[in-house]
């Protein structure tokens, strides 16, 4: 036990390390640096344009003109400290700047992780139900069909119909700029009233997974001895189906959720670039733009630990789900 | 009044390539507190047919006719109105398997579901009832807490058996509940169910291919085949004359009811598609006429509570002897009656042994039979027609004999071509053409190579294997329904004559034939007779079921002949 423990934490941290080395020399491998940068994101910003000494000055300030072992070497120094430097562009230490937009990401992923998987399997189970059966075959058409379509692209639909046409949801934004609220539960509906369209795009890149699993996979389960056995005893329709054929067909979805979680946080950027939402993915983006590398780190990291810290959970309560699985 | 009745019960699988005819048109009654065996092979529909009692059966299956359980029609309940019956009145055990309980629940859990349904019982309760019957089927109820895959699979049918019991059922239907146990557990199994039937006097409708099992059991047995019920009655007269073909075959199959004689399966398959009319065991029957491949043979009475399904009204006589007397005359004017007052029967595709010691008169018998020789008096007839007016040697479909010694029964100066080619020369059957390639069949049935160069060669050139077998060929180029084979054997080394013996077995297994078996050495009668006949003095002193005969004989000399045998030193 002690010995699986050690091996566990060591595969952790040496992927942490594979990680956290991707993450560092990935951006520096871009062309450019933060301060040669000739485009602007951000219309109407002034594009300020260094001279050759102003640039090697800064790129001296920030040390980024010492020896690439050096620099990560400092940088895996200053991370045990918890230090994940200063961003450039934003002059102000990267934990600040994640701390500042985390929240709206983390609102937005996991609002879409419960929707879809929560719909997903209402829909998947209403589809094996009524297996072979028209409404089935439509559903799983439409589903199928409604997957090719890339979530940005559907994001921009919905913004399109929703936000342009129909002026039911805000174009940008995660809150009413200077908005002066009566009480929380105002500020709360005019969060989820900004964060409803990247939820609901990210929710449905992501339901026909869900829903294709837990359809097949329920299909798979009402052919087993044990439903079999089920019926038998007598126990009705609605006791078969949720104690135990979906009981079973679940724990591949739970599975599932946990990678979902991961691909949701690549998804989340493009999203978020579409809504102009101001989570991590936006930053991120012109984190990039900006060639601001300790930004970049820092929110890879986040993300990176974010995935294992997901992937983790779903291990523990798989365990917990399936008694076969002796974690 | 009959617990469970059912009626021309038709379940057909469809599939979207074809119809299998599962169970097709079966009819049977359980009473109350009684045990009814259902056997077969795998495929025979048995499982069907508990499936369809619970109403299990999947949504792509055509059910037709009825199930009436208490007199109340149950066969075209809705799922809801058929849960009244289920687990309360009628449980099945299914087949032990990994999957058959829910691999995420406690099995304690998984027993009390159904009382928690279907009885006024609270929570307490229900545990305590749970550790009762767990401790009732041999369970010790800290195994409650435990998920199925942590159990043995004894354990689990355990289980799946207290689950059952959980609701105190009228009716309890067990499907193959031992087919996947060791021998301890099944005896363990087998001994708690005649315990529980005996207290508390559940119905049981067991299915099985375990014959032996289920007739350690059951009181009434039902043999089904291929969808259909080919013979019914009570457990131990089928076990000790089987009626139908299909009935000995299985029961000639089963290691635990001939304990010596080497297994032979049933040779053929049931018959594919669903256009086919005729009776289902036809293709594999050795008995079969015109009529068995036009039309399905209904289920009719034949005496003693037994009722059976075949065109040929069961299993059919070949030959059939009457008082034979034969005797010969001494140099000194005495008289030694060779024959005396022989009366036996052949059925068709059984083998009989007739054992002996050397002068008790086997080979006069064998002779008589095969209408070499004719009897002093008593008649014998050949699928009811008198042999000696039949000629049945003469034709196809007859008898043929193959003699002790084939160093005179094939002459050294013929060619192997000639000696087998012999009989149909001699009766005009077939262009020469024709015999040519007879022989080469009947040669290659054998075993032997059917090369123009074999086929030149003089019998005298061959060895003495080689030589048996090509009297064996020159036999089966008639194709006989019966051969009658006379101390084949006895002038062969030992690894020959099993090489013979095995040869001649399989052929006979595998072309369906019916076999006298005529020798003195009891052990190897043993690996192949059904029945075997014990000869003294011209005179048939025993005879029936080989292991009847050989492990507990009743007569005086049977008993000397059994233990005349010479045990290897180790074995005194």
């Amino acid at each position: 036990m002690v010995k699986d423990r050690n091996s566990f934490i060591f595969r952790l941290l040496s992927t942490l390390f594979v990680i956290l080395a991707i993450n560092f020399f990935l951006p520096r491998m871009m062309p450019g640096d933060p301060f040669s940068t000739t485009s602007a994101d951000e219309v109407g910003e002034d594009i300020i344009v260094m001279t050759e000494e102003q640039r090697l000055y800064y790129l001296n300030y920030y040390g980024l003109d010492r020896p690439l072992h050096e620099q990560f070497l400092v940088y895996m120094k200053n991370l045990m400290k918890g230090d994940l430097g200063r961003s450039i562009y934003y002059k102000m230490p990267v934990r600040d700047v994640i701390m500042l937009h985390l929240p709206w990401t983390m609102l937005v992923v996991f609002g879409a992780t419960v929707i879809s998987t929560v719909s997903g399997v209402v829909l998947g189970t209403l589809s094996a139900k009524n297996r072979k059966k028209g409404s089935d075959k439509i559903m799983m058409t439409g589903m199928i069909a409604f997957a090719e379509i890339p979530s940005f692209l559907l994001g921009l639909i919905l913004l399109l119909i929703f936000s342009v046409y129909l002026r039911l949801f805000p174009l940008a934004g995660a809150v009413t700029p200077f908005a002066d609220y009566n009480g929380p539960a105002e500020q709360a509906w005019d969060i989820l009233y900004h964060a409803f369209l990247p939820v609901v795009t990210l929710s449905l890149s992501q339901l026909t997974g869900v829903y294709l699993l837990t359809r097949n996979t329920l299909i798979t389960v009402t052919t087993k001895d044990y439903i079999r056995t089920a019926r038998a005893k007598g126990l009705g329709e609605k006791t078969v189906w949720v104690r135990h054929a979906l009981r079973n067909a679940l724990l591949p979805v739970v599975t599932r959720t946990g990678f979902m979680i991961g691909i949701m946080m690549g998804g989340v950027v493009l999203v978020e670039s579409v809504f102009s939402y101001p989570g991590l993915g936006m930053t991120l983006r012109s984190a990039v733009v900006g060639r601001d590398y300790p930004l970049i780190q820092g929110i890879l990291l986040i993300i990176a630990v974010s995935i294992l810290i997901c992937n983790l959970l779903v291990d523990k309560i798989y365990g917990k789900l399936d008694p076969r699985v002796g974690i | 009044m009959s617990l469970l009745k059912i009626n021309d019960l038709k379940c057909h699988y469809l599939t979207d390539i074809d119809t299998v005819k599962a169970v097709d048109g079966i009819s049977f009654e359980i009473e109350d507190g009684e045990i009814l065996g259902i056997v077969g092979e795998s495929g025979s529909g048995k499982t069907t047919v508990a499936l369809g009692i619970m109403g299990l059966l999947p949504e792509n299956t055509a059910i037709s006719g009825e199930i009436l359980y208490r007199d109340e029609l149950i066969s075209s309940l809705p799922e809801a109105g058929m849960d009244r019956f289920r687990w309360k009145d009628i449980t099945i055990v299914f087949q032990n398997g990994l999957e058959v309980m829910n691999p995420v629940m406690k099995v304690g859990v998984q027993v009390t579901e159904p009382m928690i349904k279907h009885l006024d019982i609270s929570p307490e309760k229900v545990r305590s009832k749970c550790a009762d019957l767990f401790r009732t089927v041999g369970l010790d109820p800290k195994w409650m807490d435990s998920y199925p895959h942590q159990l043995s699979g004894g354990m689990r049918q355990r289980v799946l058996l207290a689950m059952a019991l959980s609701c105190d059922p009228k009716l309890l239907i067990l499907d193959e509940v031992t087919s996947a146990l060791d021998a301890f557990t099944r005896k363990e199994i087998r001994d708690l169910l005649v315990d529980l039937q005996k207290k508390n006097g559940y119905t049981m409708l067991m299915i099985s291919h375990d014959i032996t099992f289920v007739s350690s059991v059951a009181s009434r047995i039902t043999v089904m085949y291929s969808g259909k019920v080919v013979e019914t009655g009570p457990v131990r007269e089928i076990l000790v004359s089987p009626r139908h073909p299909y009935t000995r075959g299985l029961v000639h199959s089963t290691p635990d009811i001939f304990v010596y004689k080497d297994l032979w399966g049933i040779p053929g398959d049931v018959p594919a598609g669903d256009e086919f009319k005729g009776c289902p065991f036809s293709p594999r029957c050795t008995q079969k006429i015109d009529i068995c491949s036009k039309a399905s043979p209904v289920l009719m009475p034949v005496g003693g509570r037994r009722e059976i399904a075949c065109h040929r009204g069961g299993i059919a006589n070949l030959l059939e002897a009457k008082n034979l007397n034969f005797s010969y005359r001494l140099p000194d004017g005495e008289y030694i009656q060779a024959v005396d007052n022989v009366s036996l029967e052949v059925t068709e595709g059984e083998v009989l042994a007739i054992v002996g010691q050397t002068g008790s008169g086997k080979s006069t018998l064998a002779h008589i039979l095969a209408n070499v020789i004719r009897p002093e008096s008593g008649e014998v007839l050949f699928m009811d027609g008198n042999v000696s007016r039949g000629n049945y040697g003469n034709r196809f479909n007859g008898i043929q004999i193959v003699f002790q010694d084939p160093f005179s029964s094939t002459s050294n100066r013929f060619t192997v071509l000639d000696a087998v080619k012999e009989p149909l020369y001699i009766n005009k059957i077939g262009s020469n053409g024709d015999r040519l390639q007879m022989v080469k069949n009947a040669l290659e049935l054998v075993h032997l190579p059917s090369t123009d160069n074999f086929l030149r060669k003089y019998c005298g050139e061959l060895s003495g294997g080689q030589r048996q077998r090509v009297a064996l060929a020159r036999a089966m180029v008639m194709q006989p329904k019966l051969l009658i084979a006379d101390e084949i054997t006895s002038a062969l080394d030992v690894s020959t004559s099993a090489n013979v013996l095995r040869l001649l077995k399989g052929l006979q297994n595998r072309r369906g034939f019916a076999m006298i078996y005529i020798s003195h050495d009891l052990s190897l009668t043993l690996k192949i007779a059904d029945r075997i006949a014990v000869m003294n003095s011209g005179k048939i002193v025993e005879m029936g079921n080989s292991h009847d005969v050989m492990l507990s004989p009743s007569d005086e000399y049977t008993k000397r002949l059994v233990d005349s045998r010479i045990g290897l030193c180790c074995h005194n």
